[in-house]
């Protein structure tokens, strides 16, 4: 029939070399998408004959792995068939002529699974660090000078309001000032527990632990919005996490719980209004990873779970600074930083110049999330077309703060999309040129734990539980398949390169310290970026 | 011996003046100068007579790069004290400056001798290096060096006598020896701040041999001899050289599963609402952690003739597992079962039966 779906309309076709393949099964049985099947075909010429002696009635008989044509169990382009390969005999091939984008919408129901190819050309790309310390000043040697990397995450007093007094020929502080972290400019931004499986998310903070613990680089992680592991709140590990609390406020019952037996305070709370990836739509757990574990955390039943879009208490922005400042700055005794997370929009600016009067001085962060963050599970709809490119907002942002004279006394944060490219660190430097204090990252921690997603559409299965590589799934054989220590270990040599990069870039501009707002150090190739940003236009 | 003096009246020689002055001089056969300069640079090099007659210059007051550039049979004499650059590329000359020098004494020496009567600036005798055609560069300091000295060293012999020193923190300053591949530094007195990259030894035997033959040489320039007695108790002295073949530190690995262990959260962070004993599965896993399992149902009567299982035994063949066994009774009965310990849930048995008696059942998630 016409309707029929083929492998031919499916975004990926799976090629197998019937004179190469050895019939082991290897391919079938690890495909965790149930794509491929084994076939019995008599009048297959060429397809493997399985060696054996057979009576003279029954023809030898031919076997064949085939692709299922449906669309329900599409190959996903994973490759893991081709890694199980013994003999290289089989490997996914994109089909460009697929008919994905229809048939996965013939359903009723918005399509998720990642971008395809609807991604923006990325500002970053065409910025160069173009301002070199030459015979002008000196450049400094990457390796060996004393760098101060160091990001502030707290509500920064200017000195003209902190609390000093003159005793005698002493200067004293008399009185409270806000908390204020000075991390590494990187922070493991929130994936959620339930988003991810237990052992990835155990990996991402098991890094984190190591990171701070043996390699000096004072990494934050941000749990997401799913909660917290209750072991993790009652160690001491958990001055290295900063808790989420988003519209669902999953978790936060533990957390709550928990707090008698705390031994230290957490890093910081971030309070989550929106994502980059899907702004103004909430989360949707499927119902497929809320497993016990997610609903003991939780606090649910094993249903799909939706995060509101917004936040059901807060009706303003005034009481979005306030009231949820205040309530987040009241569980650890004004101890800890408070900090907000918007995705970027085009009123990105008007939000920062009111968090900027901050009457209280309890905001102690702004969280930019760019249009080019988030992983497979959100709708395309949202992940393609909805949101706002994070460069040219953060940029604005900080003009308005400079403009006011008010520059980090609210530290800016910038994520989505950061690292999409591989190189995280030119990503981040030219952001704090630019006026970030620091930048967040996500998908390119799963990346590095294994995840082959990419933003071309290959795998992004992250909303159907069936992740092959055990990351964004809970179904415990898959799960299983992940090596913790061996995905953290990626994650730290990562840091440690990002770490190294980063000195390599400050170095040329003879920057010890982060270059936040230097944006003379950078110029770039399009002059329509020159103009927006206010930086150097170069050809 | 030609007297220079550089300053006549309110008239001061330009450094080109008295450079062109020294060399044509040099070339008509004069070796012996004396030089009242006044902040001229590049006094003492590189000239070299015709006939292979040494060079003396014995200069007061001089400017940058005193005796830079020196060839072998150079000699420079500075009677007070010199500023930056001291001996910078020498390549063979002897510089002897009786009192402190300024920074970047000795950069980048690659042969001859520079003795400093006093202190000597930051970053002393960074990028010394040798050149294995000619003798090794060494400077001698009577007292101290400033900071960040011996920077990328990669050759030569430094000696930093610390005499007067004996208090002071470091008599290397701060961060010495950063990026430092080659040569030795021996010094009296406390040092600090060194990078990993380096290491402290006890001076060997000929080590004080080497500094025996040089110190009275050293102090008899700076006009110091009398400082001979105490400085050569070498048990006051180490070195300190760059870590390289067999003592060189293995590159840092990351050993996460041992953090894990040992400093982690026993059980994992998880341990208390999920069972994870962190072993981990292949993509192709057996037993429980399989994502199919086939179940042989006599029972499915799908063939033509409405008959099960013939008997044939492809699919025992067929597992390339080899998971598949046929047990039977006593009575003539039979059957196919799959051993869940071997089986990968490939479905091989499932296409390969002729009748339909394999099915594979598909587990999407086991909630």
């Amino acid at each position: 029939m016409v309707q029929d779906v083929s492998v031919g309309d499916l975004r990926w076709n799976i090629v197998w070399q019937r004179d190469v393949c050895v019939m082991c099964g290897s391919c079938v049985a690890a495909c965790s998408f149930h794509a491929i099947e084994v076939v019995r075909n008599r009048y297959l010429r060429g397809s493997v004959h399985i060696s054996g002696e057979h009576s003279g009635q029954t023809p030898a008989p031919r076997l064949a792995i085939r692709q299922i044509a449906d669309s329900k169990c599409a190959c996903r382009g994973c490759g893991m068939c081709a890694k199980v390969c013994p003999v290289g005999a089989i490997q996914p091939v994109r089909n460009y002529d697929n008919r994905m984008s229809m048939l996965s919408r013939c359903v009723g129901t918005p399509k998720r699974g990642g971008r395809h190819g609807g991604v923006q050309r990325r500002t970053l790309d065409t910025i160069m660090v173009g301002r070199i310390s030459q015979m002008t000043d000196p450049a400094l040697d990457s390796e060996r000078h004393l760098f101060d990397i160091r990001a502030p995450l707290g509500r920064v007093m200017p000195v003209s309001d902190l609390p000093l007094q003159v005793e005698g020929e002493r200067l004293k502080v008399a009185g409270r000032t806000p908390p204020v972290r000075w991390i590494y400019p990187l922070i493991f931004s929130d994936m959620s527990i339930g988003a991810l499986s237990t052992r990835a998310w155990e990996a991402v903070a098991l890094a984190c632990a190591y990171l701070n613990e043996r390699c000096h680089l004072p990494v934050r992680m941000c749990s997401g919005e799913g909660g917290m592991p209750v072991r993790l709140l009652e160690s001491e590990y958990l001055k290295y996490m900063i808790l989420q609390i988003a519209s669902g406020h999953f978790g936060w019952n533990r957390i709550l719980t928990a707090l008698p037996r705390m031994k230290v305070d957490p890093a910081a709370v971030l309070i989550k209004i929106g994502q980059g990836a899907k702004p103004g739509d909430g989360g949707l757990l499927p119902a497929a990873k809320v497993t016990p574990h997610i609903q003991a955390i939780r606090g649910v039943p094993g249903v799909t779970l939706h995060s509101p879009p917004n936040h059901q208490g807060l009706y303003s922005i005034e009481e979005a600074v306030q009231k949820m400042h205040l309530s987040c700055n009241a569980i650890f005794g004004f101890r800890v930083p408070v900090a907000i997370k918007c995705a970027v929009s085009a009123t990105s600016v008007a939000v920062y110049n009111n968090l900027l009067r901050d009457p209280y001085n309890i905001c102690g962060g702004f969280f930019l999330d760019g249009i080019q963050g988030g992983t497979g599970a959100a709708n395309e709809i949202s992940l393609e077309h909805t949101g706002h490119p994070v460069v040219s907002k953060l940029r604005d942002c900080y003009r308005a703060a400079v403009a006011q004279g008010r520059q980090g006394q609210i530290p800016l944060w910038a994520g989505g999309g950061v690292g999409q490219t591989g190189n995280a660190a030119a990503d981040a430097f030219k952001l704090i040129c630019l006026g970030a204090n620091g930048v967040f990252v996500g998908k390119i921690l799963i990346q590095l734990l294994g995840c082959v997603g990419n933003e071309q559409g290959r795998c992004n299965a992250c909303n159907t539980g069936q992740c092959p590589t055990g990351i964004c799934t809970q179904d415990p054989r898959l799960v299983r398949r992940l090596d913790i220590d061996r995905g953290a270990e990626n994650i730290v040599g990562y840091m440690r390169s990002f770490d190294a990069e980063l000195r390599k870039l400050l170095a040329p501009v003879g920057n010890s310290s982060l270059p936040v707002g230097r944006s003379d150090a950078l110029v770039t190739s399009d002059k329509a970026v020159a103009d927006k940003l206010g930086i150097q236009y170069a050809c | 011996m030609l007297h220079i003096d550089t300053v006549s009246g309110h008239e001061r020689r330009s450094t080109q003046e008295l450079l062109l002055l020294i060399e044509a001089a040099v070339e008509q056969g004069e070796t012996d100068f004396y030089i009242a300069a006044s902040g001229q640079h590049d006094i003492g090099g590189p000239l070299w007579n015709r006939k292979g007659a040494p060079l003396t210059f014995t200069v007061r007051n001089p400017g940058q790069r005193v005796g830079a550039m020196c060839l072998p049979a150079t000699t420079v004499l500075v009677e007070g004290p010199a500023p930056a650059d001291v001996g910078w590329l020498n390549a063979g000359g002897r510089v002897v400056v009786r009192g402190d020098v300024g920074d970047t004494a000795g950069h980048c020496a690659a042969s001859g001798v520079i003795y400093v009567g006093g202190r000597a600036g930051a970053r002393a005798a960074s990028l010394m290096k040798h050149d294995p055609m000619y003798d090794e560069p060494s400077l001698w300091v009577l007292q101290n060096v400033g900071s960040f000295s011996f920077e990328f060293m990669g050759g030569g012999r430094a000696v930093v006598c610390g005499l007067g020193c004996e208090k002071m923190s470091s008599v290397l300053g701060e961060r010495p020896c950063v990026g430092m591949v080659g040569g030795i530094v021996y010094y009296r007195g406390q040092v600090s701040s060194l990078p990993a990259e380096v290491c402290v030894k006890e001076l060997e035997t000929d080590d004080i041999a080497w500094l025996e033959s040089g110190l009275d040489d050293f102090l008899a320039a700076v006009d110091k001899q009398e400082a001979c007695q105490l400085l050569a108790d070498w048990s006051m002295w180490h070195k300190i050289v760059p870590e390289i073949g067999d003592e060189k530190r293995p590159d840092t690995v990351e050993d996460i599963t041992a953090f894990r262990r040992e400093a982690w959260i026993p059980g994992g962070i998880f341990g208390d609402v999920v069972e994870d004993n962190f072993q981990v599965s292949g993509l192709v896993a057996c037993g429980d952690l399989r994502l199919r399992e086939p179940v042989w149902q006599q029972e499915m009567q799908c063939s033509p003739q409405g008959r099960g299982c013939r008997d044939c035994g492809q699919c025992l063949k067929a597992c390339p597992e080899r998971a598949i066994a046929r047990v039977h009774d006593d009575e003539g009965g039979y059957g196919y079962i799959s051993d869940g310990a071997r089986c990968i849930g490939c479905g091989i048995c499932t296409a390969i039966c002729p009748l339909g008696v394999w099915q594979m059942h598909v587990h999407l998630a086991e909630l």
